[in-house]
C-alpha cells in the first residue's frame, strides 16, 4: 500500500542554488511528520514541490499514490494546504472566502452551507463572519487560511508555519486540531522552526539544512533545541571538511 | 468551470476597482461626450470649441455619439485594462497565486473563468454606456429623434465600445507573466502611444489596439477605411491572448 505523501530523491535548484537535494519522505496515513530547520533550509520549496506548485528537476513526489504533475481532481479534492500566505481576498468576506475555497475543492452544494458553518465555528471566526477578510489581523487570517484549507476535510495535509502569527491559544488549537486529523486517518506534513510546538504533536521529525535531510528528532527527547542544533552544527562541519 | 467561475465573479462583484471603473466608464464617459458636443455646437471661439468641433463626425444624435464613440475607444482600453490587469495581476500582487494549485479545479479554468467573467463584465458595460448615452441625449435634447441613426449610432457604440474593451484582455497575459498588475498598466501606456504613432504613419488599420479609434472616426476626411481582415484582428488578438494566458496559468510555478 502506497503512503499518502511521498518523495523519492526530490530535487530542485534554482540556478546554482540547490534548494532541496536529494530529499526521500514518506508520510503514512494517520501520521503527523514535523520537518523542522533554520530559515532557507526548503522546507517550503520542499512543500511546493509535493504540491506541484514547482516543477521537479528529478525524482518523484506522489500525493495519494499519483505523482503531482500527473494528479486528477479527485485526488486534490483529498488535499489541503497552506503555503505561507493564506487563502484570504481582501475584498471577500470571511464567510465568503471560506465558501470559494470549498467550491474550488469541490464539496457538493447540499453540504457546502454546512461545510462553511463547521469551519467558521471550529476556528472561532464567528464574529468576523460577515466582514471583509482586509480588516482581519495576522493571527485571525492565519484561522481563515487554515479554515479555507479544510473545509472540505482533507486526508492530506501540507502546512507550512500553521501556527505563524497565532496567539498560544491559537497554538494548542492547531495541535489539537492536527492531531484530530491524524487520529482521523489524515496524512499530516508540516513545517515549523518552533521546535516546541511541533514536539507536542508530531510522530517523526526530520531536520532539513540546505536542501537535505540531515537528520531526525525523537518527538519524545529531553532536549530537542540542543539535539537539533547538534545535528545542523554536525552537518556544517561535514560540508566544511568536504569542501577543503 | 462553474465552481471557478462563481469564486470570480464574487471577487469581482466585491472589488472596489471593478466599481470605480464601471461608474467612471459607464457614467462620466457619456456625459463627458455630451459635454464635448455640446462645446462643439456651441458656435464657440475657443480652442477648445474648435477642436471639438473638429472632431465631430457628423450631426444631430450621429454627432453626439460620434463624440462617445471617440472617447470609448481610448477610454475603454484603458479602463478595462486596469479591471483585466487587476483581476489577474492581484493573485500575485496579494500573493494569493500559491492557494491555487492543487486544487481539483485547474489553473487553465480559474484563468478561463476570469476571462469568461470579465467578457460578461464587458458586455454589459458597453450596453450600459449606449444606455446611458442614449438616456443624456434624449434629456439633453441632442437632436430631433430619429429612429433608424439612433439605433444604428448605438450599435456602432456598443461594438466600438466593446472591441477597446476585448482588447485590453491582452493585459490578462502581461500581468500574469509579469505576475502583477503593474506591468500591464505600463504595457497599456506604451501601445496607446503606440497606436498613435501607427495611425500617423498610416498604418493603424493592422495596429489591433488603433482599430476601435479608427471606427470612431470612419468617414471623416483623410481617415482609412478598415478591411474585414483588420477588424478580425481586434477578436483574432483577444483570443490570442486568452489562450496563450491559459497555457501560462496551467503550467506555471509559484514565484
Amino acid at each position: 500500500m502506497t503512503a499518502p505523501i511521498e518523495a523519492a530523491r526530490l530535487t530542485r535548484s534554482f540556478g546554482a542554488e540547490c534548494a532541496v537535494d536529494g530529499i526521500d519522505l514518506v508520510v503514512g496515513a494517520g501520521e503527523i511528520h514535523a520537518i523542522v530547520g533554520l530559515n532557507g533550509a526548503g522546507k517550503t520549496t520542499l512543500m511546493r514541490l509535493l504540491l506541484g506548485m514547482l516543477h521537479l528537476d528529478s525524482g518523484k513526489a506522489r500525493i495519494l499514490g499519483s505523482d503531482t504533475d500527473q494528479a486528477t481532481a479527485a485526488v486534490w479534492r483529498r488535499v489541503g494546504h497552506l503555503i505561507e500566505t493564506p487563502f484570504a481576498y481582501p475584498e471577500l468576506t470571511v464567510r465568503e472566502n471560506v465558501m470559494a475555497s470549498a467550491l474550488l475543492h469541490s464539496v457538493s452544494p447540499s453540504s457546502i452551507r454546512a461545510a462553511v458553518d463547521r469551519v467558521i465555528e471550529q476556528f472561532d471566526l464567528g464574529h468576523w463572519a460577515n466582514r471583509r477578510a482586509r480588516i482581519l489581523s495576522l493571527g485571525n487570517r492565519q484561522r481563515l487560511g487554515l479554515a479555507s484549507a479544510l473545509v472540505h476535510e482533507p486526508s492530506v495535509l501540507i502546512l507550512d508555519e500553521p501556527a505563524n502569527a497565532l496567539d498560544p491559544a491559537g497554538v494548542v488549537f492547531i495541535r489539537d486540531l492536527l492531531r484530530q486529523y491524524a487520529g482521523e486517518g489524515a496524512a499530516v506534513l508540516v513545517s515549523s522552526h518552533h521546535l516546541d510546538q511541533l514536539a507536542r504533536v508530531a510522530h517523526t521529525i526530520t531536520v532539513m539544512h540546505r536542501g537535505r535531510e540531515v537528520g531526525m528528532l525523537d518527538p519524545g527527547g529531553i532536549d530537542l533545541e540542543q539535539s537539533f542544533f547538534d545535528i545542523v552544527h554536525r552537518s556544517d562541519s561535514a560540508i566544511r571538511e568536504a569542501q577543503s | 468551470m462553474r465552481a471557478a467561475y462563481r469564486v470570480e465573479i464574487r471577487k469581482l462583484l466585491r472589488s472596489r476597482v471593478a466599481f470605480v471603473a464601471t461608474a467612471l466608464m459607464g457614467l462620466l464617459l457619456p456625459a463627458m461626450g455630451l459635454g464635448f458636443y455640446a462645446v462643439a455646437v456651441s458656435g464657440g471661439n475657443g480652442s477648445l470649441a474648435d477642436k471639438a468641433a473638429a472632431l465631430l463626425t457628423g450631426e444631430g444624435w450621429a454627432g453626439y455619439l460620434g463624440q462617445i464613440d471617440q472617447i470609448a475607444a481610448v477610454a475603454l482600453f484603458l479602463g478595462a485594462g486596469v479591471v483585466v490587469a487587476w483581476v489577474f495581476g492581484r493573485e500575485h500582487s496579494d500573493r494569493t497565486f500559491p492557494s491555487l494549485f492543487a486544487l481539483p479545479v485547474g489553473r487553465g479554468t480559474i484563468a478561463g473563468a476570469k476571462f469568461l467573467v470579465l467578457i460578461v463584465w464587458m458586455v454589459v458595460l458597453s450596453v450600459l454606456i449606449a444606455v446611458v448615452a442614449l438616456t443624456l441625449g434624449v434629456v439633453a435634447g441632442v437632436a430631433p429623434w430619429d429612429t433608424g441613426v439612433v439605433l444604428s449610432e448605438l450599435s456602432r457604440l456598443v461594438v466600438i465600445s466593446l472591441g477597446a474593451a476585448v482588447l485590453s484582455l491582452t493585459m490578462g497575459l502581461v500581468a500574469s507573466i509579469g505576475r502583477g498588475y503593474l506591468p500591464a498598466i505600463g504595457t497599456m501606456s506604451v501601445i496607446v502611444a503606440s497606436s498613435q504613432i501607427a495611425v500617423l504613419l498610416g498604418t493603424g488599420g493592422w495596429f489591433p489596439f488603433a482599430v476601435p479609434g479608427l471606427m470612431a472616426v470612419a468617414g471623416m476626411e483623410g481617415m482609412p477605411t478598415l478591411t474585414p481582415v483588420q477588424l478580425v484582428l481586434v477578436p483574432g488578438l483577444a483570443a490570442a491572448s486568452i489562450w496563450l494566458a491559459i497555457g501560462w496559468w496551467t503550467r506555471a510555478e509559484v514565484a
